[in-house]
């Protein structure tokens, strides 16, 4: 029975050595970036950039050697390392009070990157974009509830309980009813200014209002009723118009209206409520 | 039928007052009625589709109102009016028809 061989291949000390050369080199190229960067005081804000190209430019000779000299990536150690050195040198050493701003991050993720490049993609591409791809993917669902609710009239709940189904009122009018209510009340209304040979006192002008809410009653009513069950409103409004007037002359002592107008106009905030208005002459009819 | 705006009707004697009669109708918003009379509004002329639905609201709140003057027995309308009025909506533009007058009787 074969053995399993379970050393390493190249783990051997000439390859150890090879590998702490590139490193180093990687080390040394960073540090002097680093130390360029310091002597010239390459800053913005403050934040020397030495912070970034250092590990950079430390990774970058690292692969650069270990590819030529091994034949293969070993990571960038080199940056890591300089990472740690220039953050300690930054951060603890040369200004400890060098606070945490837009440019700090940007750069911290850029040193993250040159030196963990696997975790730090990972990160950013993988999490980073899974977070948006899901931030994105909950917006479009929200407008997609926000048209739905909008075409069905319906009113949003975002705590995601489904709101009451629209309830369905079929406008509706008895004219006949009407005609015969507004004409059996012992009361003359009359459009005109005058009763011919017939003999009458003047009682005075009267005035009567009705204001019908428009919106709030037809929150729930599909959209190409609205306009059907306005008009009903208007024929109950303009009845019962007629009917104050009628009984707001009959308290003083009349019978009839002489030169009835009867008005509509919108009033309120934004015209929300239609107001009815009968206007007249009482007077009694002999 | 007899629909006069006068109060009293020429060589004729009112014999008796029926009473009140109304009629009422609504046009409503239409996005394309009101596209077309925007477009015949810059090229000039009238919104002849604009004028059709109001005749059509004023004829159906006459009718309206004629058939309740002869459910009454009348045979004529005096002192009659007609009214449009502008009640907003969802396109700012829902006109109100009204017609009303007196019914009576004449011989």
């Amino acid at each position: 029975m074969n053995k399993m061989n379970l050393k390493p291949k190249n783990l051997d000390l000439k390859h150890i050595r090879k590998v702490f050369i590139c490193v180093a080199a990687g080390t040394g190229a960073g540090l002097v970036v680093y130390g360029i960067f310091l002597y010239y005081n390459i800053a913005i804000y403050g934040w020397n950039l030495g912070l970034i190209f250092a590990p950079l430019i430390a990774g970058y000779v690292e692969t650069l050697l270990a590819n030529r000299i091994i034949g293969e990536n070993i990571g960038a150690i080199s940056a890591f390392i300089l990472f740690i050195d220039t953050t300690f040198y930054s951060f603890i050493l040369k200004n400890p009070s060098l606070g945490f701003n837009i440019i700090t991050a940007g750069s911290t993720i850029i040193i993250l990157q040159a030196a963990f490049p696997t975790l730090i993609n990972y990160i950013l591409l993988v999490v980073v974009g899974g977070i948006l791809a899901s931030f994105i993917k909950s917006l479009k669902r929200g407008a997609a509830r926000i048209k739905k609710a909008i075409l069905n009239q319906r009113i949003i709940m975002w705590d995601g309980k489904i709101p009451e189904e629209p309830v369905e009122i079929i406008p509706y009018f008895d004219e006949n009813k009407s005609n015969a209510t507004l004409n059996n009340l012992d009361f003359y209304f009359l459009t005109s200014s005058d009763m011919r040979d017939k003999k009458h006192d003047i009682i005075g002008i009267n005035q009567s209002e009705v204001i019908i809410d428009k919106d709030a009653k037809l929150i729930k009513i599909e959209p190409e009723k609205i306009e059907q069950h306005h008009l009903v409103e208007i024929k109950n409004g303009k009845d019962e118009c007629l009917i104050k007037l009628a009984n707001q002359i009959k308290s003083q002592g009349g019978n009839g209206v002489l030169d009835l107008t009867i008005s509509y106009g919108l009033i309120g905030m934004g015209g929300d409520n239609i107001q009815i208005t009968a206007m007249g002459m009482g007077i009694y009819l002999y | 039928m007899i629909l006069t705006s006068s109060n009293t009707l020429e060589n004729k004697q009112i014999i008796e007052y029926k009473g009140l009669v109304t009629g009422e109708s609504l046009i409503g918003a239409n996005i394309y009625k009101d596209l077309f009379s925007g477009v015949r509004d810059v090229v000039g002329g009238r919104t002849s589709r604009y004028e059709e639905e109001i005749q059509k609201a004023r004829d159906l709140s006459l009718n309206s109102m004629i058939e309740k003057a002869e459910s009454l027995g009348a045979n004529a309308i005096i002192g009659l009016k007609i009214s449009y009025d502008n009640l907003g909506g969802t396109m700012g533009n829902t006109i109100l028809v009204t017609a009303y007058g007196t019914a009576i009787k004449y011989e």
